[in-house]
């Protein structure tokens, strides 16, 4: 009764508020602060700068998409591509628009709902994209792309026996790919060792580049989870070389400087990409470290970012909304809160290491047993979690 | 890998000055009586894949390109988003185009009135902007009307979104308030007790050096009346200046002083050195008191259109509180005034106690 909580006008309360609902109100004021529209001094004056595929259509039904399905599939495609090479939500809406009049006429094509699906497997609407997924499959069973986000799906859920079914459909298609899936998913159920053995003796060589890139990404995360951090930066940087557009490993090779404290090599690395919130976070972190005072601004625009996000029910950037919470807004009971969200979502290493840390840093060991079950049911390892899973504080 | 310094490595964070996020437009409405004001801002990307605002096709849209595409933009936005009420539509009519920053880059502002045949109960609100183009986009809605103020999400092609405006909530946010300002007193436990230290002896009367109990009601009442009005008119006072940004302090120094109040009320009745000055005790402190009442309102804000009526809420509800609280206290003193033990015991010590608890949290917000 003594002991006050300390609210934000510095009145002393003895009731301790909801920390989340504090935090986002704060995300909102400082996001929607007081609007000051202008009129720009100069005609010639930029406001926009229009990224490749994102112009403006003079057709009425734009290039024929909804009437022809050998144009809406590659556009769809297009946008997908872009979207992954720009981080740019708004052209997985464009292939949504796409695909929609498709996806309203049926009998539907099981290639625009294996298309479509991959866009809500983009959107981390995961339980759609499934469904998508099934119903595709039950048309057209011997599609091995829908296989494949099916089993990609299903280990990001973390239903790893239902993904490993999904691997085996692709023997015929392409063994590589086949030993690949299975081996990603054996490495979370126990066998990260003989996984990444296995995975390690495949031949680069004889892959093509994006495959070759995939392989060098599942190689850098099974090394970090085995505790190899120099072989996990040897693949990290191979599959950059192959490919170079790919956001995952740029950010998880960034994730894995920030460990180490590398921050200016970090600042290297993602310099450029900074219009992504993910990679944006990273940033912020890497100044942090390097206590220059450059990441105020970043600050602000994610929470801004994050804020909006929120009102909008998306939930794309959950996982690194929490990180933000906790490491650099260091709210940590609010970053339960949104980690604990992200872990009914999906549940990567990356989201079980989140929630742990989150929990132990806000003191409260509950929030992350969910996490601690699925871990000892799984026989998931992860040297990154060491101290994380001792007893509570 | 080669090393770049780190403040060259600033000087390219900073120019990353935006970030990307999914399509919203933004949609502030303002409703009085019959009238409606308010602005849509929709991203200059967006009015390119809706409209088409690059001229020159180079990539780019500069202001003049999207000050050219103004007409059409008014003409799409007329067609995809209609505000109507009670069945009959608002017209809206546009005012020239401008230009706001935010988190993912520049944004179309366009200003619009609207009038209603009758003065707005319930507002239908369709907005199908972007439909067709990009089905993630939405509609970030806020709505003022009546000094209180809603948002919501508003989602192209998925119906229209409805809210109700009511005249009466000018009467529903006086009510609201009332009842923080009757929740905030009840939960002031430094606020009550600098009152109880004041109250409780209220009930005596300091005689030869020592307590005697008041021969009847009437001098207890004329005691408790005087104490709590001058604590009720000084905290109003300073509410209302606090309220309205006229006197400001700095909250760590209300708050402690608030706690040296306890203190000096607590002790008083110990060593009674303003014995029966209890009442310019209560309107001096109470000046204080009234600026932490203050800061908790400024937690919750005065809604624009009902300042004052809010305001007064909040001030009744405390006095309501405190007066249900005096009320269920002071009859129990009163019977309990002739004890000895009252006198000799429970006054003095009850008032050492309250005097601690005044010191911890004087220290505390003082010091921590």
């Amino acid at each position: 009764m003594f002991t006050e909580a300390k609210n934000t006008s510095g009145r002393p309360r003895l009731i301790r508020g909801w920390p989340l609902a504090r935090v986002l109100l704060g995300l909102c004021v400082a996001g929607f602060a007081t609007a000051a529209p202008y009129i720009p001094a100069k005609d010639a004056a930029v406001l926009a700068d229009l990224p490749l595929g994102a112009r403006h259509r003079a057709a009425a039904d734009g290039n024929g998409a909804a009437a022809r399905i050998d144009v809406a599939l590659p556009l769809a495609q297009f946008y997908v591509a872009r979207a992954r090479a720009t981080g740019d939500l708004r052209f997985l809406g464009y292939a949504e628009a796409a695909l929609l009049p498709w996806l309203q006429r049926p009998p539907v094509p099981a290639a625009v709902l294996v298309m479509d699906a991959t866009v809500q497997q983009s959107l981390h609407a995961f339980d759609a994209s499934l469904d998508e997924l099934d119903r595709a499959l039950r048309v057209q069973p011997d599609l091995p792309q829908a296989w494949l986000t099916r089993a990609t799906v299903l280990r990001v859920l973390g239903r790893y026996p239902e993904a490993l079914d999904s691997c085996a459909h692709l023997a015929a298609a392409d063994p590589a790919v086949m030993v690949l899936c299975t081996e990603s998913i054996r490495a979370l159920t126990g066998h990260l060792r003989a996984a990444y053995d296995s995975v390690a003796a495949i031949p680069a060589q004889a892959l093509p580049p994006e495959v070759s890139a995939w392989r060098c990404s599942e190689l850098g995360e099974m090394a970090e989870r085995l505790g190899d951090d120099a072989a996990a930066e040897r693949f990290l940087r191979s599959g950059l070389v192959l490919a170079p557009q790919d956001l995952y490993l740029r950010n998880a090779y960034a994730d894995l400087l920030l460990r180490q404290g590398r921050a200016a090599e970090t600042l290297e690395l993602l310099a450029g990409f900074d219009s992504m919130e993910p990679m944006l976070l990273r940033s912020t972190l890497a100044h942090q470290l390097l206590h220059d005072g450059a990441s105020d601004r970043a600050r602000a625009l994610l929470a801004n970012a994050f804020a909006l996000e929120q009102q909008r029910g998306d939930v794309v950037h959950r996982r690194e909304q929490a990180r933000f919470l906790l490491d650099v807004a260091g709210d940590a009971p609010a970053a339960v809160e949104v980690a604990a969200v992200n872990w009914q979502v999906q549940r990567e290493p990356d989201d079980l290491l989140i929630l742990l840390r989150a929990a132990r840093a806000a003191g409260l060991p509950d929030a992350a047993e969910p996490a601690r079950q699925f871990l000892r049911e799984q026989h998931l390892e992860d040297r990154r979690f060491g101290a994380l899973l001792g007893a509570a504080p | 890998m080669r090393l770049r310094p780190a403040a060259l490595a600033a000087l390219l964070f900073a120019a990353a000055a935006h970030a990307h996020i999914a399509s919203n437009g933004f949609l502030g409405v303002q409703v009085h009586d019959e009238r409606i004001a308010g602005a849509i801002e929709i991203a200059v990307r967006d009015v390119e894949l809706s409209v088409g605002a690059d001229a020159d096709g180079d990539g780019k849209v500069t202001w003049g390109e999207l000050r050219a595409a103004g007409p059409g933009l008014a003409r799409y936005v007329a067609a995809h988003l209609a505000l109507t009420t009670q069945g009959s539509s608002c017209p809206l009519s546009f005012q020239p185009l401008q230009v706001n920053e935010r988190v993912d880059g520049s944004y179309a502002w366009l200003p619009f009135t609207a009038r209603c045949a009758a003065a707005v109960r319930g507002l239908e609100i369709h907005y199908d902007l972007m439909a067709g183009i990009d089905p993630s986009h939405r509609g970030l809605l806020t709505l003022t009307a009546g000094g209180l103020t809603q948002t919501a999400v508003l989602t192209p092609g998925s119906g229209p979104g409805e809210f109700r405006v009511d005249t009466s909530s000018r009467g529903r946010a006086f009510v609201q308030y009332l009842r923080a300002g009757v929740g905030h007193i009840w939960s002031g436990v430094d606020h009550l007790l600098f009152l109880f230290s004041l109250l409780l002896p209220a009930v005596l009367i300091r005689t030869g050096g020592r307590w005697e109990p008041v021969a009847g009601p009437r001098p207890a009442l004329v005691g408790i009346i005087k104490v709590v009005t001058a604590f009720t008119l000084a905290h109003s006072i300073t509410l209302t200046l606090a309220a309205f940004d006229v006197v400001r302090l700095p909250s760590r120094l209300t708050e402690s002083v608030i706690a040296a109040s306890i203190v000096v009320a607590a002790l008083n009745n110990i060593f009674p050195l303003w014995a029966e000055r209890r009442t310019r005790i209560a309107f001096c402190f109470g000046l204080l008191h009234g600026f932490g009442f203050a800061s908790v309102l400024a937690d919750m804000g005065l809604p624009a259109g009902a300042r004052l009526l809010s305001l007064f809420g909040f001030n009744l509800g405390i006095e309501i509180g405190q007066l249900a609280v005096v009320a269920a206290v002071m009859p129990a003193v009163y019977a309990l005034r002739g004890a000895a033990f009252y006198r000799r015991t429970l006054m003095p010590w009850g008032s050492a106690v309250i005097a601690v608890v005044g010191m911890v949290w004087l220290v505390q917000r003082a010091v921590l």
